[in-house]
């Protein structure tokens, strides 16, 4: 029970459910796989009898079978190999499909805090390699797997039936290959892992500083400490390889001892049962000669090994992902028809607040202030203080660690859905993403309905007319996964328009300014605080709440919330 | 792809371990043969006299013993060359990789700027880390093809031609029938890749974008895209494939029905008594042996691939040619591990004492980019002994390049830069680096203690009051005080565990204590909020205060106001500074630096 249980809450076996392979298709690809190297084994054993049988002479009639069949193997083999890859990879690609789909949908829903604090590169790497290597373990370790399984119990029985002591001794061979071989191999893997995961990471970082810093280290001295570094590091490597190889080593040979051992026993068996007359001459150059192909599917299981070991560590990344996560509230209609009440006090409303990360280092305490709809307020502080935690918090992305937000009248944290906050509030994170889409879909990410002339007027509010301009497909532009072709301060001013875009009623934006030159930056502050001024069809305008480093351009704002590390705030 | 070499010469004349490790396994490989061979006709000694009724197993039992030691021989031989595969490997990439940071390192900072050297980084780590299934996998099947298939095959003809025959026929056939699917399947396959590879981007993009989604309050609709995305993915991929497999299934074709023809030859012989059975038997069983390095061959292939694409990138940047150094030219042609020789040159004037001499920027101009336009262009300053020099200038003018220039990491197209009246290219390089304190924008950190990072490059200890006083100047004492380990506390790379604004201070600290006349602040107040401001303040006027030169790139009008001279730098459209190659200078002599360690 215990052991099922484990079995049960072993990450990859959870990955692999989620994967939602149907099992007849599981079944279907081991068939062609038992097919393929089946036709290897079969070709072994029949050429091995029509060789032995054909030696004593008969009438060539009574080969005729077994030389169709000896050229039927010659071509299944190939054919059925083919269809098993086919058969295998649709498999893994449509559970691949299928947990990354799974994984969107649970991040989706689970709570803002969580998906705030997730690193981009974090996710690359586990929705992209890790799933991939999920997948993998269907195509490399659970397929071949059956197929051995098939195989040799099926090549054991039929040398069972020709002699039983051949029968036993080849599945004891095949046992004693299957069982130390992966074992072997996965001890090599792990040795590799303890000893080389680190080093390796390490020999990245030096390689990476040596070359970033080249200049610096020239000139400052420090090339012989790191290079000294580097060689440490990689002998740590090479050692952490070297106990590794030896397990490795040993894995390949006792696959091919193994082999040997049971063409020797089937020999010596067929020879005493062809004494004692138990055995007729031709089928022992079958039982002798069939072992030869048979190891062969059993040569793959400590690749599947050593892809299980691999599959298994990236599903543990993926399952920290999504596991044991608290779900966004699923419905909340009271709260819904509260959300669209007017206001009766303030459109924010923040009453002693502490916020930040981590409950035993608060960024900052006891913050409490209001602001009403058309009113600007910047908030200035220290690096660490926790302005962009302020920001989030605001928002509902983020827990306060206590004390109280409305906007208006409720609390953002028990927003149902997507579309409440996308009325409420927009939240301009300095490090948001630029979709790998148009200019056009990458600012109706903030609003679904705006038109070209929008997104015009948006652009060139935030200064970014004449880029507009130079864009080879304008607004039909294509940009680059990372935005690499995006400079740094046209990447900010794209995400301002965006939020620019947006309905929301509340703006809020984190450091609009960097990577600006001053003149810029400061027109650009001064510009978004008079958005909140700017009243327009709808009512009394927005609340703009931007966070800024510059002291410059305050002097549009209505308001100045100067926040320091972890202690009370004057507001002026 | 088609292009990769199976065993590139290069990759022996660059990488030394390489080539013990193919001979070893070349011999390997032979005794491989032998042991096959061996194999296969005392297995036939012992069945056929079984099988015709001949003999008896105890009349065997010799042949048999003998068989049975063959085979654990030839376990033995696949388990060495396991266990032993990898050392040549890690040497190799070992080899590689430090050949690749010498060369890129030498080709200077220029070359490096713009996002390569994190690509190169990458190339010197996982890229050249998939060498190692080529030598481990790849290789040992490579040789076994070269000496295992031709000898096997060789016995075969001489036991029964007509077999060796069949299979002389076939063995060509192999690569010629995969070579023509693979030129036949190339358009339809690198189309489809491209539809493969843009449909997984863009799952991997709307995921990554999640957190952007959820901000705005737009993270449900993509759900059903992502559904969408993932099937078209999996059509698109499964379509690459069907064509990627083919050449596989060619080859597992070829071999298995030349095996079956063999077999079915010998059949047909025997039965009309044309043939001994031993002669068939042992004939039987070579065969398999003949194709299945062969096939080895095929199934590595693309495990191996991108270790091949690797290692011909890394060739690729060793053959860029360094810089017009007369001597960095004459190694770029030569082998790269030993450039030993490229010492300074003899010609270079030991570098004047910087507290009392004077440097002369006259006319400089710099090329920046493929357009060619100028940063800085036509700049002139000159910076005397124990004054404060400030550069300023819109983003892009050339600020950090004349920086560069001026501590000699970069040779200007068009003017001089002279010191006391000797031109700076002139001067040895080591002598005018000892003298000069560098803080770059994103200042170096190295993983170790604080301590090592702060008196990085310190010849000799430092006297513990010094510190003391910089690191209050500085603000980092402040820093030091919640640390409990103090200047013993260990920093990760790149200085994980310290904020930009920290390691900035750090930075500074490192700058003030070390004793060189001149001092160069790029943009020394870009991490730092307005309060930090102060603390470069207070360090620029420690600095005046102890009457060093400051070269200072700056923005901000408190720091402008601390120099004692501003000039601002320009960036302009080319003129007819001529046709200078690029001059990255520095480079070729850090070669030379350390070229001598590399002996070790």
């Amino acid at each position: 029970m215990m052991r099922l249980k484990q079995w049960r809450s072993d990450p990859l076996v959870r990955a692999i459910g989620l994967l939602q392979v149907r099992l007849s298709r599981v079944v279907l690809a081991i068939f062609a796989g038992v097919g393929a190297i089946g036709s290897a084994i079969a070709l072994a054993a029949v050429s091995a009898w029509l060789i032995a049988r054909a030696s004593q002479m008969p009438p060539v009639l009574h080969l005729t079978v077994a030389v169709v069949a000896v050229r039927t193997f010659g071509i299944t083999r190939g054919v059925l190999r083919y269809s098993e890859r086919l058969a295998s990879h649709d498999v893994a690609l449509r559970g691949m499909a299928h947990l990354r789909e799974q994984l969107y949908l649970r991040l989706a829903q689970s709570r803002s805090d969580r998906v705030v604090q997730l690193r981009r590169g974090d996710v690359l790497q586990r929705v992209g390699a890790d799933v991939d290597a999920v997948g993998d373990v269907v195509v490399r370790a659970i397929i071949p797997v059956g197929v051995a399984a098939v195989l040799g119990l099926g090549s054991a029985g039929l040398m069972f039936y020709f002699l039983p002591a051949a029968g036993l001794s080849l599945l004891a061979c095949l046992i004693l290959a299957a069982v130390l071989g992966p074992v072997l191999t996965l001890r090599a893997v792990r040795r590799a892992e303890i000893g080389g995961a680190q080093a390796r990471g390490d020999i990245a970082a030096h390689t990476l500083t040596s070359l970033q810093a080249a200049a610096e280290l020239r000139v400052t001295g420090g090339e012989q400490q790191l290079a000294n570094a580097l060689a440490r590091e990689e002998a740590a490597l090479t050692s952490a390889q070297d106990a590794a190889a030896r397990p490795a080593g040993w894995s390949e040979f006792v696959l091919q001892a193994a082999m040997g051992l049971a063409v020797v026993c089937a020999v010596i068996f067929g020879g005493l049962a062809l004494a004692a007359g138990n055995l007729e001459p031709v089928e022992l150059a079958v039982i002798a000669l069939t072992p030869l192909a048979a190891f062969e599917p059993i040569q793959a299981l400590p690749e599947a090994a050593q892809q299980w070991y691999r599959s298994r560590s990236a599903a543990q990344r993926i399952m920290t992902l999504i596991s044991d996560e608290e779900l966004a509230p699923e419905s909340g209609g009271g709260v819904q028809s509260g959300a669209r009440r007017r206001p009766q006090s303030a459109l924010i409303a923040a009453h002693d607040l502490t916020i930040g990360w981590d409950r035993a280092h608060p960024a900052t305490k006891d913050l409490s202030f209001e602001v009403d709809a058309g009113q600007a307020v910047a908030v200035v502080g220290p690096s660490g203080a926790g302005k962009t935690a302020l920001l989030l918090t605001l928002s509902g992305m983020l827990p306060p660690l206590a004390g109280t937000v409305r906007v208006a009248g409720t609390d953002p944290l028990t927003w149902a859905d997507g579309l409440q906050r996308q009325e409420m509030i927009a939240l301009n994170l300095e490090d948001a993403h630029i979709f790998h889409t148009t200019v056009l879909e990458n600012l109706r990410v903030a609003r679904g309905d705006a038109t070209a002339a929008e997104a015009r007027a948006a652009l060139a509010n935030v200064g970014l007319g004449p880029w507009l301009e130079s864009l080879p497909a304008g607004l039909d532009t294509m940009l680059g996964p990372d935005a690499t072709d995006v400079s740094g301060g046209e990447r900010r001013r794209l995400l301002i328009a965006r939020a620019l875009l947006s309905r929301a009623r509340v703006l809020l934006i984190d450091e609009p300014a960097e990577h600006l030159d001053s003149d810029t930056a400061d027109d650009l502050v001064r510009d978004l605080l008079a958005l909140a001024h700017r009243a327009d069809s709808e009512g009394p305008g927005r609340a703009v709440i931007l966070v800024t480093h510059r002291h410059a351009p305050l002097d549009a704002a209505d308001r100045v919330i100067e926040i320091r590390a972890a202690q009370p705030v004057a507001a002026s | 792809m088609a292009t990769v070499r199976p065993l590139d010469p290069r990759l022996l004349r660059e990488a030394k371990a390489a080539r013990g490790y193919v001979i070893l396994t070349a011999a390997l490989g032979l005794v491989t043969a032998g042991l096959v061979v061996a194999q296969a006709l005392l297995l036939a000694h012992v069945l056929a006299p079984l099988i015709t009724g001949a003999a008896k197993l105890a009349d065997v039992t010799g042949k048999l013993l003998a068989l049975g030691i063959i085979f654990t021989v030839r376990a033995a031989v696949v388990g060495l060359q396991e266990r032993f595969a990898h050392r040549a490997a890690t040497r190799t990439i070992t080899q590689l990789r430090a050949a690749l940071l010498k060369h890129a390192t030498a080709l200077g900072p220029r070359w490096l700027a713009a996002g390569r050297a994190s690509q190169i980084a990458t190339l010197a780590t996982r890229g050249l880390e998939a060498l190692e299934p080529y030598f481990v996998r790849y290789l040992p099947q490579l040789l076994l093809a070269a000496t295992v298939t031709p000898l096997t095959l060789v016995i075969v003809w001489w036991q029964d031609w007509t077999s060796g025959l069949t299979i002389l026929i076939t063995l060509p056939l192999v690569p010629i029938f995969m070579i023509l699917v693979g030129k036949l399947t190339e358009s339809a396959s690198k189309r489809k890749i491209e539809s493969m590879s843009r449909l997984g981007s863009q799952v991997l993009d709307l995921i990554a974008g999640l957190p952007t989604l959820k901000a705005l309050g737009r993270e449900r609709g993509p759900g059903a895209r992502v559904r969408q995305l993932g099937e078209s993915h999996r059509r698109a991929t499964m379509g690459t494939l069907r064509i990627a497999f083919l050449s596989g299934m060619v080859l597992e074709l070829l071999t298995t029905l030349s095996v079956a023809l063999v077999a079915v030859g010998i059949g047909m012989r025997l039965v009309y008594g044309w043939m001994d059975l031993v002669v068939g038997l042992a004939v039987l069983i070579l065969a398999p042996e003949v194709f299945f390095p062969i096939r080895q061959v095929g199934t590595q292939f693309h495990a191996s691939s991108d270790g091949v694409a690797a290692a011909e990138e890394v060739f690729a940047v060793l053959e860029t040619p360094l810089p017009d150094e007369p001597t960095a030219k004459k190694t770029a042609a030569g082998s790269f591990s030993a450039d030993s020789d490229l010492a300074p040159a003899p010609d270079l004037a030991p570098a004047p004492d910087l507290a009392t001499a004077p440097i002369t920027v006259d006319e400089i101009s710099i090329r920046a980019g493929e357009r060619g336009h100028l940063a800085p262009a036509h700049l002139s300053f000159t910076l005397y002994p124990g004054e404060v020099l400030a550069l300023r200038g819109a983003n892009g003018g050339g600020k950090t390049t004349a920086s560069l220039a001026v501590l000699n990491l970069l040779r200007p197209h068009a003017g001089e830069i002279h010191v006391n009246g000797t031109p700076l290219q002139k001067i040895d390089p080591a002598g005018w680096w000892r003298q000069i304190a560098w803080v770059p924008q994103r200042a170096m950190l190295l993983p170790g203690t604080l301590y090592e990072n702060v008196t990085l490059g310190l010849e000799g200890g430092i006297d513990a009051d010094e510190l003391g006083t910089a690191a209050r100047t500085t603000g980092f004492s402040k820093v030091l005080a919640e640390l409990p380990h103090g200047w013993d506390t260990r920093i990760g790379h790149g200085g994980v565990g310290l904020s930009l604004g920290q390691r900035q201070r750090l930075a500074l600290t490192r700058a003030l204590i070390r004793p060189a006349p001149l001092v160069i602040l790029d943009e020394p107040t870009a991490h730092l909020d307005a309060g930090s401001e102060q603390v470069v303040l207070d360090a620029i006027s420690a600095l005046k205060a102890s009457g060093r030169s400051v070269l200072l790139i700056a923005h901000r009008a408190q720091l402008l106001d601390l120099a004692d001279e501003v000039v601002t730098v320009h960036a302009a459209a080319p003129d007819d500074a001529g046709n200078l190659a690029a001059a990255a200078i520095g480079g070729a002599r850090a070669a030379a630096d350390s070229g001598a360690n590399d002996e070790a």
